[in-house]
C-alpha cells in the first residue's frame, strides 16, 4: 500500500453528527438538565429585567413619561453569571468524555468531527435553555407587574416585539452556550488519541 | 506485497517524568507477519502498551520508524492517520471503551459512518457482525445493559466493522474472568483464521497465549525474545 491509495476522506455527515448529539443530550439527561438550567436561569433573569422594563415603559408611556434603562448593568451582570455557571458545566461535561473522544479518534474521527459534535450539542442546549429561560422570565416579569400595577399591564404587552426579544434572547443564549463549550472542546479535540485515552478525571 | 505487515526499526519512546528520562521503548526491532496472531507478552511497565500505541499510530515515537503495510506511519498527516485508523486498523481495549450513549448497533455503525458507508448497508453489516459474535439478540442494548464479556464482544465487532487488515488488542481480557477471557481469545483466533486479519494482542496472562502463531516477549522496553509455534502447555505441565 502507498500514500496515494489513501483517499483522505474520513466523513461525519452533519445529519449523523446531529443524531449523535441529540442522543448525547437525551441519554445524559441529568447532565443536560444542569446545562439547560444554568443557561435557562441566567436567561430568565435577563428576560425578567428586560420584559419588566419593556412593559413598564409601555405602561408609563400613557402617562407621558418613560424610565431610563437603569437595569443595564444588571443585565450585563446576569450575562456574566450565566457565563460562569455555564463554563463550569461545560468543562466538566468535556472532561467526562475524554475516553469517549479518544475512542472516537481511534475509530477514525478527526479533530473537527469531535468539535462539531460538541458544538451541535451546545447549540441545542443553548436553544432549549434560551427558550425555556425566556418563557420563565416573561412569566415572572408579567406576574410581578400584575401584582404591582394590576391586570391593566396585560394589555401593554407588545406581542410582536415579544417575538423579537425571544429571537434575540435565544441567539444570545446559543452564543453563550457555544462560546463556553468551544474552548474546552477544542482542547479535547486536539488531543492525541493516546492522551485522551490515558486521561482520567 | 511484503511478507510482514508491520515492521518496527530502531523504535524508541522516551518520556520525561520529573527530570528523569524513562525509556518506555528502547531500540525495538520487530517484524510481524501478515495474517499472524501475535501475542505481545510482558509484565506491566514493560512497554507493551507503548509499542501498541506506536504501531496503532496513536502516538509518535521519539526515534525510529514504524511501517504499517509498507506505509511509514510517522510521515502521515492527521487526515491520513485518521483514514488509516478508520480503514486499516481495529482497536480493542482493556476497558472496552464503547460509547456509553449508543446502543450496540450504533457503536458498531460508528466506524462505518466515518468510512462513509450508507445507512442501510451499515445497519445490515452491523447486524451481521453482532450475530457473528453471538449478540444478535442484543442489538438495541446500551453498554450499561450488557455484561463485561458482551461489551468486549461488541468492541470486537466494532473493531471488525471496516474490515481492517490489523486488529490491535491491548489487554483484551484484562477486565474479564478467565472463562469469558478465553472465549474472547478463541473468537479472536477464529476471526484471524476465517478472515486472515492480522491480530496483535498485548497481555500478561500466559493462559491466553496458546493460540498465537508468534509470541513476542518484552521486558524493560526491549524485546526479550520472539518465539514461533509457542505452546504454554509445554512449559507449565511437567512430566
Amino acid at each position: 500500500m502507498n500514500t496515494e491509495q489513501i483517499d483522505r476522506k474520513v466523513k461525519l455527515p452533519i445529519s449523523e453528527a446531529f443524531f449523535i448529539s441529540v442522543r448525547q443530550i437525551r441519554i445524559r439527561f441529568q447532565r443536560s438538565k444542569i446545562m439547560i438550567a444554568s443557561i435557562g436561569l441566567g436567561i430568565a433573569f435577563m428576560t425578567h429585567l428586560n420584559i419588566t422594563n419593556v412593559i413598564f415603559n409601555a405602561y408609563m408611556a400613557d402617562a407621558g413619561t418613560t424610565v431610563e434603562a437603569y437595569q443595564f448593568w444588571l443585565l450585563i451582570i446576569s450575562v456574566f453569571v450565566t457565563c460562569v455557571g455555564l463554563i463550569n458545566s461545560t468543562l466538566i461535561a468535556v472532561y467526562e468524555r475524554y475516553t469517549e473522544i479518544g475512542t472516537m479518534k481511534c475509530l477514525g474521527a478527526l479533530d473537527h468531527h469531535i468539535l462539531e459534535l460538541f458544538i451541535i450539542e451546545a447549540f441545542l442546549l443553548g436553544l432549549y435553555g434560551g427558550i425555556i429561560g425566556f418563557i420563565i422570565g416573561t412569566i415572572t416579569a408579567t406576574s410581578s407587574l400584575i401584582m404591582q400595577l394590576g391586570f391593566d399591564v396585560l394589555s401593554k404587552i407588545p406581542i410582536i416585539d415579544m417575538f423579537k426579544y425571544l429571537g434575540l434572547t435565544t441567539i444570545l443564549s446559543i452564543i453563550l452556550s457555544v462560546g463556553s463549550t468551544i474552548f474546552p472542546a477544542l482542547r479535547a479535540a486536539k488531543l492525541k488519541p493516546v492522551e485522551a485515552l490515558r486521561y482520567h478525571v | 506485497m511484503s511478507d510482514s505487515i508491520i515492521e518496527c526499526q530502531n523504535l524508541s519512546k522516551h518520556y520525561h517524568i520529573g527530570g528523569e528520562i524513562i525509556k518506555a521503548l528502547d531500540n525495538v526491532n520487530i517484524k510481524i507477519k501478515r495474517g499472524d496472531y501475535t501475542s505481545l507478552v510482558g509484565p506491566s511497565g514493560s512497554g507493551k502498551t507503548t509499542l501498541f500505541n506506536m504501531i496503532g499510530g496513536l502516538d509518535r515515537p521519539t526515534e525510529g520508524i514504524v511501517y504499517l503495510d509498507e506505509l511509514e506511519v510517522s510521515k502521515l498527516d492527521a487526515y491520513e492517520l485518521a483514514w488509516l485508523r478508520c480503514h486499516k486498523l481495529g482497536y480493542i481495549f482493556q476497558t472496552f471503551n464503547l460509547i456509553p450513549v449508543m446502543t450496540a448497533l450504533e457503536n458498531i455503525s460508528l466506524p462505518m459512518i466515518f468510512a462513509g458507508i450508507p445507512r442501510k448497508e451499515r445497519r445490515k453489516k452491523a447486524i451481521a457482525l453482532l450475530e457473528k459474535v453471538d449478540l444478535g439478540d442484543r442489538l438495541h442494548h446500551r453498554p450499561t445493559e450488557l455484561s463485561a464479556g458482551q461489551q468486549q464482544r461488541v468492541a470486537l465487532a466494532r473493531a471488525l466493522a471496516n474490515d481492517p487488515s490489523i486488529i490491535l488488542a491491548d489487554e483484551p481480557t484484562g477486565n474479564l474472568d478467565t472463562q469469558t477471557g478465553l472465549k474472547i481469545i478463541h473468537l479472536l483466533r477464529t476471526l484471524n483464521k476465517e478472515r486472515g486479519v492480522t491480530i496483535i494482542a498485548a497481555t500478561h496472562d500466559l493462559k491466553i497465549i496458546d493460540v498465537s502463531d508468534c509470541v513476542i516477549w518484552m521486558r524493560d522496553g526491549k524485546i526479550e525474545k520472539v518465539e514461533r509455534n509457542f505452546k504454554a502447555a509445554d512449559k507449565t505441565e511437567g512430566p
